[in-house]
């Protein structure tokens, strides 16, 4: 097993800087891309990831990071072959219309890129037709609505509504939340799933994709 | 109690003066700099008339020094916020403290069953019936979402109801420049003219920044309606540390009187002495799972600052404590609400909000909780009361009078000073063991709930039957609950 102790360090420490001339550097040596990849960004993410459970680091720190692993794919990315990796899907997301409460929409969107599903956020008070049209342009696997409050949840309904109406309903999962939202009313607007946090979020999406 | 003279406020600083010049300095700079986003040109115009400096590549508005001094000097130090009898006027800017409820939950907890639901209209005229005879629930926020309503006549009917509910002042967030007309039209009418409500306006309006640094168009239509037409508002800003401010307590403290300063210097750009307060609902995330805390200690602790951010200019203010995580009346919410209640009373805040009712950080209301908060905010105000010392108080007389070894119990002076020296609770448990047992062993909650239900029986509507047929005839849009 190649040692690859730099980089998992600064991934752990998510130093972005030391972490990407740490990559650069094993690349210009030579070394296997695979390797590259598990003994030394998943090692350290491994790593995070039992730190973090063990309440020994926050939040922040392990979206950072997640951030700088996500760096060093982006230098390692040029160097697969065709097919050597899949990308992990794409989720367009927003805070629904009427509503312009967005921390936790931007919570949910870290937490997802950070476990390496690509991100297009819409921002907030997005209606049901710029939900349509990114989806539909982008192709997306998932769409993520987050509403804060109680009257701009039927805005959920709507959009669900609007996709059935653009004919792509069951081409897209979609995935509700936001601190009034609840399980009950994801079933009664037929959403495919609800996350009442960030991290259900990411256990959702991969469950709706397959990956777990 | 009544209200606190407040003749000594602030007991409590958590600032030194080094530290608030510290804190305005940086705050004013970002003013001058940074600037605060409006992404609206008709409201970046009137900014470049009114003097501000206005980027619109960026859409920002900053304020040199001279505007923003200019701005803050015009604000009134001292107004009222009227109660319809005359009896429960809010004075700010005299160094008293006020307590009020918060707003605009989605859901009520059910004691008996445990069970949450979402509110209604009712839930709107009950809490509202409940801080008017509630003492030290100085005046009334709209505290919920009445779910039973429509958009249309929304805040025509959750004003209506607060105010048949109760005489005390009533404040609340408008969703729409409408909204604001409907509760202004309905007000003049009770108030019997548009220049008697001008005069003793007896509602405000509460509208937010959105932290950090931006106002969003339909906040500042809102304001500047409130601003021409002499209703007091506030343009409370609520960053919340590590989330949309620094996470240090004084990053966040500099951002949050940026953006309270700003939305007080654009009032008086709309209309100069504009009545507004300073806002300030500082929170926390919980950085180990970012969950939002709004009962940390950390938040007591920068409310209470803000206080004392918000007298550097001597504004009044319009604070917040009061709150907690907790889903239940519970020993977590108790301790919370009681720590940063007193804290931010001791700093000497205005008007602090949020000081009772809520649970579930700030989604929930519990009927019950309006009771118990409404006994901590009495113990509140008896501890800012203070320690009275006159030759009288010092009692050497009756002293000698007793000499050693006697009692005092039915002495004249006893008799003279009990009913204005103790804070008498109505919900703690104070009887001795076996009488608790007899008793039933009732606790805070228990008693709570048998004084909601008291109150709420022995309520009668506030408004007088003539003036409601009248208001009932123009404004057909008004429900009954
Ligand atoms: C796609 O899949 C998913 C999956 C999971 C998802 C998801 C999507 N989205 C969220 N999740 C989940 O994961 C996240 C991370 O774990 C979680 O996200 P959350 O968003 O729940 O959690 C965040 C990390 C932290 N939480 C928050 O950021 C929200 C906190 C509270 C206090 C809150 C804030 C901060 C604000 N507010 Co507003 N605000 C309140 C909130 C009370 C509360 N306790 O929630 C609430 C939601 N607000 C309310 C109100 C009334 C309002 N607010 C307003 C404005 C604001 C601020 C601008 C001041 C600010 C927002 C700043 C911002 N950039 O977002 C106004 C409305 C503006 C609008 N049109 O949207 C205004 C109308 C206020 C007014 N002036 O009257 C209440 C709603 C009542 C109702 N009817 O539902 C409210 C409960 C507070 C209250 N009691 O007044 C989960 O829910």
């Amino acid at each position: 097993m190649a040692e690859f102790n730099a980089l998992t360090e600064s991934v752990i420490k998510g130093d972005i800087k030391s972490a990407v001339a740490e990559t650069q550097k094993a690349l210009e040596t030579g070394q296997d891309i695979q390797s590259i990849i598990d003994d030394g960004l998943i090692r350290a993410m491994d790593d995070v990831g039992e730190r973090f459970s063990k309440g020994q680091i926050f939040v922040p720190q392990m979206l950072r990071s997640a951030k700088t692993m996500q760096e060093c794919m982006k230098l390692i990315q040029p160097h697969f072959k065709e097919g050597d990796v899949k990308a992990k899907g794409k989720v367009v997301i927003g805070t629904v219309k009427g509503d312009l409460h967005d921390i936790g929409k931007n919570l949910v969107s870290m937490m997802l890129e950070g476990a390496g599903f690509t991100i297009i956020d819409l921002g907030v008070d997005v209606n049901p037709e710029a939900f349509v049209e990114k989806v539909k342009e982008t192709e997306a696997d998932i769409m993520g609505m987050s509403a804060l409050l109680s009257t701009t949840m039927p805005a959920m309904r709507h959009t669900i509504d609007a996709l059935k109406e653009a004919g792509i309903r069951d081409q897209v999962k979609v995935m509700i939340g936001g601190a009034p939202v609840t399980d009950d009313f994801a079933r009664e607007i037929k959403a495919d799933a609800y996350a009442p946090d960030a991290g259900s979020a990411v256990i959702q999406t991969k469950k709706l994709l397959g990956l777990s | 109690m009544k209200v606190n003279k407040g003749t000594s406020l602030p007991f409590y600083r958590p600032l030194n003066p080094a530290h608030i010049e510290k804190i305005d300095g940086a705050a004013r700079w970002i003013l001058e700099h940074i600037g605060i986003k409006i992404h609206d040109r008709h409201f970046l115009e009137l900014m470049d008339q009114g003097g501000a400096t206005v980027d619109s590549a960026t859409s920002t508005v900053r304020f040199s020094a001279e505007r923003l001094d200019k701005a803050l000097a015009e604000a009134p130090r001292k107004f009222i916020l009227h109660s319809r009898d005359g009896l429960n006027d809010i004075r700010l800017g005299e160094d008293r403290v006020y307590f009020t409820n918060g707003g605009r939950v989605f859901r009520a907890l059910d004691v008996n069953s445990g069970n949450y639901r979402l509110t209604t209209l009712e839930d709107v005229a009950n809490t509202a019936a409940l801080v008017n005879r509630l003492a030290h629930i100085n005046f009334y926020i709209i505290a919920c979402q009445a779910h039973d309503l429509e958009p249309e006549h929304y805040h025509l009917n959750d004003f209506y109801h607060a105010f048949n509910a109760t005489s005390k002042h009533v404040m609340g967030g408008c969703d729409s420049l409408v909204g604001v007309q409907q509760v202004w039209d309905l007000a003049a009418l009770m108030a019997g003219g548009e220049q008697q409500l001008k005069e003793r306006p007896f509602f405000s309006v509460i509208t937010n920044p959105i932290s950090p640094l931006t106002i969003e168009s339909n906040t500042l239509n809102i304001l500047g309606f409130c601003c021409s037409h002499g209703i007091p508002a506030t343009c409370a800003p609520a960053p919340i540390c590590g989330a949309t401010a620094p996470a240090t307590l004084a990053g966040a403290l500099t951002q949050m009187h940026a953006e309270a300063l700003a939305g007080v210097a654009i009032a008086q750009i709309f209309a100069p002495g504009s009545k507004v307060l300073y806002g300030a609902v500082l929170t926390a995330m919980d950085l180990r799972t970012m969950d939002f805390t709004m009962g940390s200690v950390e938040m007591a602790m920068m409310n209470a600052a803000a206080v004392q951010l918000a007298k550097r200019y001597d504004l009044p203010i319009y604070a917040s404590a009061g709150v907690t995580e907790s889903k239940r009346p519970d020993v977590q919410a108790g301790s919370e609400k009681s720590f940063s209640n007193l804290m931010v009373a001791m700093a000497g805040g205005d008007c602090v909000h949020l000081a009772a009712g809520m649970l579930d950080s700030g989604n929930s209301i519990s009927y019950e909780q309006y009771v118990i908060d409404n006994e901590i905010l009495g113990m509140v105000q008896r501890i800012l009361a203070g320690i009275n010392v006159t030759e009288e108080t010092l009692a050497l007389s009756v002293i000698q009078k007793v000499g050693p070894g006697g009692n005092y119990v039915m002495e004249d002076h006893t008799i003279d000073h009990m009913m204005d020296e103790f804070f008498y609770p109505d919900l703690c448990e104070r009887h001795l063991f076996d009488i608790w047992v007899q008793q039933g062993r009732p606790n805070m909650l228990s008693r709570a709930t048998a004084m909601v239900e008291n109150i709420l029986e022995a309520h009668k509507d506030c408004l007088d039957p003539q003036l409601n047929s009248r208001i009932r005839s123009a404004f057909p849009g008004i429900k009954d609950v």
